[in-house]
């Protein structure tokens, strides 16, 4: 997508605004950090510059791979560019209730179906808690965890914990399910995301968290949603710029905090509607800025989580979704992005319709079979099989036949009849393959003991949101 | 005073072309992989040899060196013949337009799409109602070509099935009188060809002129697996002599037309389509050919055939590579979604990264937006979003422009942290451009509309208002001769 050139002049702008401009940073436990580590800080403004040479220095501390680890270790993510792993969307807040087919609040039972549904779809990498568990109001975010480690084998990724003390809680419990401390460090099985504030500004509670969480070896991603024409420039490329001096800024306190922390850099802008102010996820001239996100983390030698699914549509299963949804999985499976996130939500990441989730899982696979290699093989170049046929001959009758067609691969979701010959929407089929999962697909339950243990944690979570005050939810 | 004014102009501007050009590639088969389809491809022509039902073909080949065995009418290639006729194809050439602002330089690096073809069915855009296709169809999809950038050429997108043995030559007629740009049409038979040549020089003006620019090129399918079809091989004969480009296109259906892999389906189809341009070449040296393949599937449970499998890609944009191996320009197959309707999830999600791979593929030529049911059925609002994935994907293999304009650090520096740049003179300055509106975009009460309706408008407008430049009147009334003598000879 970008040249070295362009990359360069990217990286440059980054430099130049962190040292000129710099970010905004609220809190003063994370200000005090970065002026123990050779940032200036201007603590009446609150804002912290940062000179090219402690960026680089500190960039250059970051892991290029890392494993990011699974329930079971089937399921581990080695973030080594030679796999694409895809992530739910989350965290959405609205949910198309599949018995009265009406628009509800989400809940921590929709975040326990959709973990086990994700758990039983091969195109679903990693688990992000797709909705909020908002039947929890204060301790949501390690109700969503439990809920997901409950139902799921697979990688599980937060992007709602919030708060040193609520990232204390979720380490807690990703120590308790990775055995012990080394374990979690070696094959964390939770990671982090933590958005940035455009223009230019941190979050406090996102920015105590990510210490908590580097401290112990949880990677942490820092996510830009810059927004071209609002929060960010009216340009893809000013908007690019801002967005990474805002990732850049947070991964660099991290690496000073605690170096060799894993971290993950994540650009997610987007195009302002400008008669709307809006946010429009998706746009014809803002695709590219996704795969040169990819490349802008690349460049700084850190893994990515690039943005491949997400619609603004909001029906289902419809042509807008898929016309939104296919460009930026294949231009970031082609760059070499290590995650990415998206499938499952509408509506700009905020309303859950399950089909949604199998519909997106059949795009992935045909992006995945279309970027794989071609078997050249002499078996697969069927010479002798060819000379038997000849010219104007037939295939049927070759066992060759019979053996490839039963390799072959259709969709899942496509081509099916029903018994009076009419077609079966794919949306059609993706519900009733929802239906089926959720009624025979059942994971690996968690050991007992860790259960238990798991849903201790989230109690005490709870007790302490009562004593503030925040009460516990339902 | 009015006699030195200008008229106003009395036909709609045809849009300049946009094509995709992108400097970025996707390699789907290594060097070695490369290699070793073409070896196969020689070893299948020496060994197996393809069946070439017409007499002028088989005299033509047998002259030049090939094993010709008269009783089953199948030619082996010895493969120096092939190497010796392949090196006389040319690379690049020029495929003219009826004005020339429009002709398609075939180079690598710029991808032409066209309409799609040979739909047979229509959803009548005034009753709504499915019914067969007629010259009006292909003349109204002509308008519309007209007025899409992305269409660099136009196919007959469905069959003028009002005009009986001569419909090949209606469509053309059609497609003259209603789009300024290049034709491509798929006509058989010899006498056919020979009323298509007629045509294409009426247009071009000249013999030398079709020649020097042709307005029109030909398409020929061969038979899966390894047969060329008679009717197809007196048209590309008589088109090579006038030197009018000429691609051969195999369709080797895995399973039943050709072995069941990927791999083996492409020896065959590539075996059909090098038989076929090596015959042109022996026959006219340096005759403008182009390459084609274009896989499908057998579906196992009803042996139904299918465009789209889960692998698409490869058997899409594989056969590209295939063909600059070759040293020939390719003509790949995007579009035409196995959906039987348009704006449904299935029609978007079986083409939307068609245009993407495609253009990173690198082909020159590029079929075909605007069917459904698998290449069968035309919907007005058909086109209108395939051009919306088109516009997407060419967007995105862009070059960005990185400069100190766009990188905008004054106006960084100016918002600060925390502000919004709502306010600044740049954000006025590019936000028009900044956002492209697609289809799904359109607002109305501050909602988005939907994008099939939209489409569905745009479709009318095109219709009701887009009327592209007449063929100048005495070469209308040439192409309505020759139609008339055409079809008092081949009824």
């Amino acid at each position: 997508m970008l040249d070295d050139g362009q990359l360069a002049d990217l990286r440059a702008a980054t430099l130049e605004i962190l040292e000129t401009v710099g970010v905004h940073v609220p809190s003063e436990r994370v200000r005090r950090e970065y002026e123990a580590h050779g940032a200036l800080v201007d603590h009446a403004s609150r804002v912290v510059r940062l000179l090219p040479d402690l960026v680089l220095s500190a960039v250059a501390r970051a892991p290029r791979t890392y494993t990011m680890g699974g329930r079971t270790p089937d399921f581990d993510l080695l973030l080594d560019g030679s796999a694409l792993y895809v992530a739910t969307d989350g965290c959405g807040i609205r949910v198309v209730d599949r018995e009265t087919g009406r628009v509800r609040a989400s809940t921590t039972a929709d975040v326990a179906d959709m973990a086990r549904v994700s758990d039983a779809l091969p195109a679903v990498g990693f688990y992000w808690p797709i909705v909020s568990a908002s039947d929890h109001p204060a301790t949501a975010p390690v109700h969503e965890l439990l809920a997901s480690y409950r139902n799921t084998v697979k990688h599980v990724q937060t992007e709602t914990v919030m708060g040193a003390r609520m990232a204390g809680h979720a380490v807690e419990m990703a120590r308790v399910l990775a055995g012990s401390e080394a374990a979690m460090r070696q094959r964390p099985p939770l990671s982090s995301l933590i958005c940035a504030i455009s223009p230019l500004a941190q979050d406090d509670e996102g920015m105590e968290a990510a210490l908590v969480f580097a401290e112990a070896g949880v990677p942490v991603g820092i996510m830009s949603m810059a927004n071209c024409g609002s929060t960010g420039p009216a340009t893809i490329a000013g908007n690019l710029a801002q967005g990474d001096a805002e990732i850049i800024a947070a991964l660099v306190l991290v690496q000073l905090v605690h170096p060799g922390a894993p971290v993950f850099h994540s650009m997610m802008p987007g195009v302002m509607d400008p008669r709307t102010g809006g946010f429009l996820t998706t746009s014809m001239s803002g695709e590219a800025a996704y795969g040169a996100g990819v490349e802008m983390a690349h460049a700084w030698g850190v893994p990515t989580l690039a943005g491949v699914f997400g619609t603004d549509a909001l029906e289902p299963g419809g042509w807008q979704v898929a016309a939104e949804s296919a460009v930026n999985l294949t231009l970031c499976g082609l760059l070499g992005a290590e995650t990415g996130s998206g499938m499952g939500l509408l509506d700009a990441c905020t309303l859950l319709v399950h089909e949604q989730l199998v519909l997106d899982a059949d795009l992935h696979e045909r992006v995945r079979m279309d970027l794989a290699r071609l078997d050249t093989t002499p078996a697969a170049m069927a010479l002798d099989v060819i000379r038997e046929v000849g010219p104007r001959g037939h295939y049927l009758y070759q066992p060759h036949t019979r053996e490839g067609l039963r390799a072959m691969r259709f969709s899942s979701l496509t081509g099916r009849r029903a018994p009076d010959g009419t077609v079966v929407e794919p949306r059609d089929v993706a519900r009733a393959t929802v239906d089926r999962l959720l009624l025979e697909h059942h994971p690996e339950p968690l050991d007992e003991r860790v259960a238990a243990e798991l849903a201790r944690i989230v109690a005490a979570a709870d007790a302490e949101a009562v004593a503030d005050g925040g009460g516990g939810g339902a | 005073m009015t006699d030195t004014m200008d008229p106003a102009p009395t036909f709609s501007v045809t849009p300049p072309l946009e094509p995709i050009r992108s400097t970025r590639r996707v390699r789907f088969l290594d060097d070695d992989q490369l290699v070793r389809l073409q070896e196969a491809t020689l070893t299948v022509l020496e060994d197996v040899g393809v069946r070439f039902p017409n007499d002028a073909s088989l005299r033509i080949l047998g002259d030049s060196g090939c094993g010709v065995d008269v009783a089953t009418q199948v030619v082996r290639f010895p493969r120096d013949v092939v190497r010796r006729a392949m090196a006389l194809a040319p690379r690049s050439y020029t495929l003219g337009a009826r004005n020339p602002a429009f002709d398609l330089v075939l180079e690598e690096g710029t991808s032409y799409f066209t309409t799609d073809g040979c739909g047979v069915a229509v959803i009548d855009p005034d009753t709504g109602l499915e019914r067969p296709s007629r010259k009006e169809d292909v003349a109204r999809m002509a308008r519309v070509a007209d007025s899409l950038p992305s269409i660099g050429f136009m196919w007959p997108t469905v069959s003028a099935q009002d005009c009986g043995a001569t419909s090949q030559l209606h469509e053309m007629d059609a497609a003259y009188t209603n789009t300024v740009k290049h034709f491509q049409g798929m006509v058989m038979g010899e006498a056919a060809a020979r009323f298509a040549v007629e045509m294409a020089t009426v247009v071009a003006g000249s013999r030398e002129a079709l020649r020097d620019r042709p307005a029109f090129s030909n398409l020929i399918c061969s038979i899966a697996p390894l047969a060329q079809d008679h009717a197809g091989l007196e048209s590309a004969l008589v088109m090579a002599e006038a030197g009018i480009p000429v691609g051969f296109l195999s369709m080797p259906t895995l399973g039943t037309t050709a072995p069941s892999t990927s791999a083996g389906a492409f020896v065959v189809g590539d075996a059909e389509v090098i038989s076929g341009i090596v015959l042109l070449q022996l026959a006219y040296p340096g005759t403008p050919v182009f390459h084609s393949i274009m896989k499908a599937h057998a579906d196992p449970r009803t042996g139904a055939y299918v465009g789209y499998s889960i692998d698409s890609g490869i058997a899409r944009y594989a056969p590209v590579e295939i063909a600059h191996h070759w040293g020939v320009p390719s003509l790949a197959a995007c579009f035409g979604t196995d959906s039987t309707a348009a704006g449904t999830w299935l029609a978007a999600s079986d083409v939307a990264l068609d245009p993407l791979l495609g253009g990173l593929a690198g082909p020159e030529l590029v079929t075909g937006l605007g069917l459904d049911r698998t290449y069968t059925l035309l919907y007005p609002e058909g086109i209108f979003l395939d051009n919306e994935l088109y516009q997407r994907a060419r967007h995105s293999l862009m070059r960005m422009e990185i400069d100190d304009e766009t990188l905008a650090l004054d106006v960084i520096a100016n918002v600060g942290s925390g502000g919004h740049y709502l306010a600044e003179e740049h954000t006025r300055k590019h936000m028009r451009t900044s956002l492209k509106r697609g289809l799904e975009h359109d607002l109305v009460n501050g909602r988005y509309r939907d994008p099939i309706e939209v489409a569905r408008e745009r479709a009318a407008w095109v219709r009701a208002n887009h009327h592209p430049e007449p063929l100048e009147t005495a070469k209308a009334v040439e192409l309505t001769r020759i139609l008339d003598a055409a079809r008092a000879s081949m009824g």
